[in-house]
């Protein structure tokens, strides 16, 4: 009877493995807690036990704090996803080739100059004003920060008259995706499927949960947006942003012109090693509504995919800003 | 049917006397059972890990602010006591490299009842079933979408005890282990790498879990002496909690250790119609 008790005490007693803080032991940790919790490993086609190998083979018991440092980011950056970040006390770092190996597709300063002559209304992160041919215009530049309710309604409100509008969500990228809701309510006139979630059900590359279907009501006792739409997108629309145009994108009446948004479709979650580094990674897949990935990024709506000219941008025109005001003009 | 009827107003009748004549004899006879009551803080070290949060185990400090009581039951006070426990405690505790905190705030509810037996020289010893309930929260101040690991569980299980009642010295002591075991009931937990953020989306499934020894384990032990100085007394004590769980392949551990301080004494509640009889017996649950 005690053996018994005892026994299942013990087994009660769950272990925890334990690294050493050692470039060793951290390397193991940091490894491992990718290989247990990171999302993207069969989409995105990696070899992650190839990856141990290889820098297994580099790391050395006298390397210094920044070369392990250097050695674990070039490591975690073979994941190629933007939302992994390896934090230690003097620097974090980040994988950027999702937007650095393609075209900025925006300049702020051209659209506040030459179609605003610098007077436009600002709150919070969005900028906004009427363009010409009565066509409303507002630059989202992150959902870090949410607009209230009622500031959202000021914007709509001001865009009363407007034909359509603009919603320029270029170099945005991400933030809280309850901020994306919040805008995204104020397009829909009825309860609206956004799209899927799915979560890490064991530490298998492979293990993940059933995708879950999230819906978004629309803004009741607010204003509500029901003439035509188009979102402007480039590389560094990323993560929340990337998620708004992948639910924008599906809706009637909605245009999505310029770039392939960034990506960034997993929900990051966030670990340590034993040295106290943090880690941040991709642990939860978001699918959209017609249960596509986004990782690799939201494409333009059909025929509107467009680059910005060097020509245009020297004498003042956003050419995909030219672009979606000529779209509207054709078509509304 | 009338003579059903006669008999059933017959019986009812009988019992109705039977009730009215019982009260001046049971206004006599009830025994006296004063409430022990305990006042107390725990003060100690704080152990954590929740691999939901972080692989790393966290240690630090504790502290908790605690009731309890005891009494005679009502339907055998001289066999039977209960004990009601409610605790808050918050621990903060630091991760290995001391550059990542980790707090935990939460409450504990437990009540038991216990067989007890009188032992010779003094001791005493009980054990009964016991109902928890515990809830609270883990929070990683640097995690960004997981920043936080809910806690919740309702349980039964044993609790007993095992005291001696006598003196050191000219001072009257009472010295009292208090274990408390949950056996089984359910608790929350998320999934591997469910994001509260999709339970916050209405993804409710899977969250509550059967308990048993295998995936949760939990022990409190409380050793209390409490030194009577009159109708005050002076508790000082020792606890530790150990509490492991793992589902879903996820681990969580909560260990402490504690001192406790405090005051206890036993009070009698003479409100409402209730006024004891000079004769009646007073059976204390200290024993």
């Amino acid at each position: 009877m005690v053996v018994a008790i005892v026994s299942m005490i013990m087994s009660a007693c769950h272990d925890i493995p334990e690294y050493a803080d050692n470039p060793r032991g951290n390397f193991e940790a940091l490894w491992s807690i990718i290989d247990e919790h990171y999302c993207f490993f069969s989409e995105k086609d990696i070899d992650w036990n190839e990856v141990h190998e290889r820098y297994s083979a580099r790391i050395a018991d006298n390397m210094s704090r920044d070369e392990l440092f250097n050695l674990l980011s070039e490591m975690v950056n073979e994941l190629r996803d933007g939302h992994v970040n390896l934090s230690s006390p003097w620097s974090t770092s980040y994988y950027r080739k999702w937007w650095s190996d393609y075209p900025q597709n925006y300049n702020a300063r051209l659209i506040e100059q030459y179609y605003f002559n610098f007077n436009y209304r600002s709150l919070g992160t969005v900028n906004y004003g009427l363009l010409q041919d009565n066509i409303g215009y507002m630059h989202y530049g992150s959902f870090e920060t949410g607009l209230g309710a009622g500031n959202i309604d000021y914007i709509l409100q001001y865009f009363n008259t407007a034909r359509a509008l603009i919603i320029d969500v270029r170099d945005n990228g991400g933030g809280v995706l309850t901020h994306v809701g919040d805008l995204v309510n104020r397009f829909i006139e009825s309860r609206t499927l956004a799209g899927y979630i799915m979560h890490k059900t064991g530490p298998g590359h492979d293990d993940f949960s059933e995708p879950f279907a999230y819906y978004y009501d629309p803004a009741g006792g607010h204003l509500r947006w029901t003439k035509p739409v188009v979102v402007l997108a480039n590389r560094s629309t990323f993560s929340a942003a990337n998620n708004f145009v992948s639910i924008m994108k599906l809706l009637p009446g909605v245009t999505v012109i310029g770039d392939t948004t960034g990506g960034g479709s997993g929900m990051p979650y966030s670990s340590e090693i034993p040295n106290g580094w943090g880690i941040r990674f991709s642990a939860c897949s978001i699918l959209d509504a017609e249960g596509h990935t986004t990782e690799q990024g939201v494409e333009p709506s059909e025929g509107c995919e467009v680059d910005m000219t060097v020509a245009d941008e020297i004498t003042g025109h956003d050419t995909i800003l030219d672009f979606a005001i000529n779209y509207i003009n054709s078509r509304y | 049917m009338a003579r059903f009827t006669q008999v059933f107003i017959a019986l009812l009748l009988s019992c109705s006397a039977g009730a009215k004549a019982a009260e001046p004899v049971d206004s006599v006879m009830t025994p006296i059972r004063p409430v022990e009551s305990a006042y107390t803080i725990g003060f100690g070290s704080s152990h954590m890990a929740d691999t939901y949060l972080s692989p790393l185990k966290y240690s630090g400090w504790g502290l908790s602010v605690n009731y309890s009581r005891r009494q005679a039951m009502k339907f055998n006070p001289e066999d039977w006591v209960m004990r009601l426990g409610l605790s808050v405690r918050a621990d903060r505790a630091v991760n290995p490299a001391r550059n990542a905190t980790m707090w935990y705030g939460g409450i504990d509810f437990s009540w038991a009842m216990m067989r007890r037996w009188m032992l010779p020289s003094g001791f005493s010893a009980g054990i009964g079933p016991a109902a928890m309930f515990d809830a609270g929260c883990l929070y990683s101040a640097r995690n960004g979408n997981n920043p936080a690991s809910a806690k919740a569980s309702v349980m039964i299980g044993a609790m007993g005890y095992a005291a001696w009642n006598g003196r050191i010295g000219r001072l009257p002591v009472t010295l009292r282990y208090t274990p408390v075991l949950p056996v089984g009931g359910v608790f929350f937990a998320p999934d591997y790498g469910e994001l509260y953020y999709e339970i916050y989306l209405g993804n409710h499934s899977g969250l509550v879990h059967p308990a048993w020894w295998g995936n949760y384990f939990r022990l409190d032990n409380m050793l209390t002496a409490d030194l009577h100085f009159g109708s005050t007394s002076l508790r000082l004590g020792y606890g530790c909690r150990i509490h492991t769980t793992r589902v879903n392949s996820i681990t969580t551990r909560h260990f402490t250790h504690e001192a406790v301080i405090g005051i206890s004494g036993q009070w009698l509640s003479l409100g409402g119609k209730y006024r004891p009889a000079s004769a009646a017996k007073v059976i204390s649950s200290r024993y």
